[in-house]
């Protein structure tokens, strides 16, 4: 199965992935998480630290730099520009690099052929991806069986989510708006109005994913009880649950 | 003799002052994390700066619409500076003849509240980017064309980049002699910023930074980013729920809610920066 995560930049795209990715690792499922964004930071969402992130991304850069091979395989891809996070995730960082070989896999051009090439069976693909719609755009069937637009009540989040949501309608593709931060019926409302009548998922302002952001840590770490939380290992769940052929 | 004045007004092809002229006014780029609030500074600031009496070119490069909805200025369909570019057959893009940098300032931006010009890439849309590429390419040009504007001389050029360091490592912003960092108290804003310092720095390695520490909630909020960074503080904006409800509308803060506590901290952001005190940070 394969999931991908979509939004304007700084609505919590990369909390929602990290923590449904730690989610399903620990209710059994086999989880490669997928680090499409060009800023990439899903590590520190999943528990693995600030600067063991940012060690990965140096890595990715020596590309650039030619101080690290490119890689054809995608084996060899997972196992060079990823590394095990907490519960059994594996993390790879597939963020864009600037000077790409054209068709190469590894350069992270394609996010989306990235989703295509790599084995989902058996396992469970999260993907990450890159802030605004350009991803979404080009998202054909079988590149995600899910598309989770992460959205918050703010005018700029919501003109994003809409399209996110519209494009994901037009080819067919399952989507779950995820509303985040959300404080009061108000900012329930907006984002309701913005993206329609699609299945959508609501998380409070919770100030244990704020403490999560502050201190560099996974929001699931720091309190896996707390209502925000929460409502993201339920959707962890609910998304397992469509894994299982019928 | 009308000659010979207007030949001292040029420079002497001989003389120092034929080498790379220093702009008199404030030029800067507002860089960081989506979502740090890059879009509520550059607006708020550009239109206070204007309001201080300051000539303001706000440039924005994101293919989202994020200045504009903060600045309170309408985004067109298609962006009036694909005007000033054509593609020849070999598929490279130039700048319409006749039109050079300060041409398509003068024909191309818009005007935004409190007198500010504002110069648009065009947006993504259903359409994508096609509709707009010619915008792109034209921006790119002009940027890297302005410090050679002599009218553009004293005028406030602000600029407010994407998200992410992306923009950066393709220098977007090259007018910049200030690259603001607006980082929220958060590991990921603070890699962000990180990220954009060095790979600036790599490529133009005699710019300046300042560091705008926002949605700050506590004392030592600004102290552990400043510390992480090792970038001077220009100022702290405080969390403010106004921003927040002018957000979720879509309306500029400075209309929304001009006497709140996050709108004044970045006015005196502009007047920190007006006052040539910036020297001293």
């Amino acid at each position: 199965m394969k999931i991908v995560v979509a939004g304007k930049g700084g609505v919590g795209k990369t909390t929602v992935s990290g923590t449904i990715a730690r989610a399903l690792a620990r209710a059994g499922h086999d989880v490669l998480a997928l680090d499409a964004d060009t800023n990439p930071m899903l590590g520190v969402s999943l528990g693995v630290g600030p600067e063991e992130t940012d060690l990965l991304v140096a890595v990715r850069q020596g590309l650039e730099t030619g101080e690290t091979e490119h890689e054809k395989s995608t084996e060899g891809f997972v196992e060079r520009f990823g590394r095990d996070a907490p519960d059994g995730v594996r993390l790879v960082v597939a963020s864009r690099i600037e000077r790409a070989n054209p068709g190469c896999m590894c350069c992270g051009v394609s996010p989306e052929g990235l989703l295509t090439e790599l084995d989902s069976a058996g396992k469970i693909i999260i993907g990450d991806l890159e802030a605004g719609i350009g991803t979404v755009m080009r998202l054909q069937e079988g590149h995600a069986d899910v598309v989770l637009v992460v959205a918050q009540p703010t005018a700029k989040s919501l003109n994003i989510a809409r399209r996110a949501v519209e494009l994901t309608d037009d080819r067919g593709g399952r989507v779950i708006v995820v509303a985040n931060r959300v404080r009061n019926d108000e900012d329930l409302a907006v984002i309701r109005e913005a993206v329609g009548d699609c299945e959508m998922v609501v998380v409070p302002e919770e100030p244990a994913i704020a403490e999560a952001d502050r201190d560099g840590r996974a929001a699931i770490d720091v309190d896996s009880d707390s209502p925000g939380v929460r409502v993201l290992v339920e959707l962890a769940d609910r998304l397992a649950g469509m894994a299982v052929p019928a | 003799m009308a000659t010979a004045a207007l030949r001292t007004s040029e420079p002497d092809p001989g003389s120092a002052s034929a080498a790379r002229r220093t702009p008199t006014g404030l030029r800067l780029a507002v860089v960081g994390k989506g979502g740090a609030g890059k879009s509520v500074v550059s607006a708020t600031l550009a239109r206070t700066l204007a309001r201080r009496g300051h000539r303001v070119l706000a440039l924005d490069s994101d293919t989202l619409p994020g200045l504009s909805i903060s600045i309170g200025a309408d985004v067109p369909d298609d962006a009036p500076l694909n005007a000033a570019a054509v593609r020849n057959d070999k598929g490279r893009w130039h700048l319409v003849k006749g039109v050079g940098a300060a041409r398509a300032v003068q024909r191309y931006a818009t005007d935004a509240p409190d007198g500010v010009r504002l110069l648009q890439i065009g947006k993504t849309d259903r359409r994508g980017l096609a509709p707009n590429r010619a915008s792109h390419q034209a921006f790119y040009k002009v940027i890297h064309r302005l410090d050679d504007v002599r009218s553009l001389d004293d005028w406030v050029i602000l600029g407010d980049l994407p998200a992410g360091p992306r923009q950066a490592a393709y220098d977007w912003a090259p007018y910049a002699q200030r690259f603001l960092l607006v980082v929220e108290p958060t590991w990921q804003s603070m890699l962000t910023a990180r990220r954009i310092i060095r790979i600036t720095r790599t490529m133009r390695d005699d710019r300046e930074f300042s560091l705008v520490v926002n949605k700050a909630t506590a004392d030592e909020d600004a102290d552990r980013v400043q510390e992480f960074l090792g970038v001077p503080l220009l100022g702290i904006v405080p969390a403010d729920d106004a921003v927040r409800a002018s957000e979720r509308a879509g309306v500029a803060l400075l209309d929304a809610a001009p006497d709140a506590p996050a709108t004044r901290a970045i006015e005196r952001l502009a007047a920190t920066l007006d006052a040539g005190n910036i020297d001293r940070i």
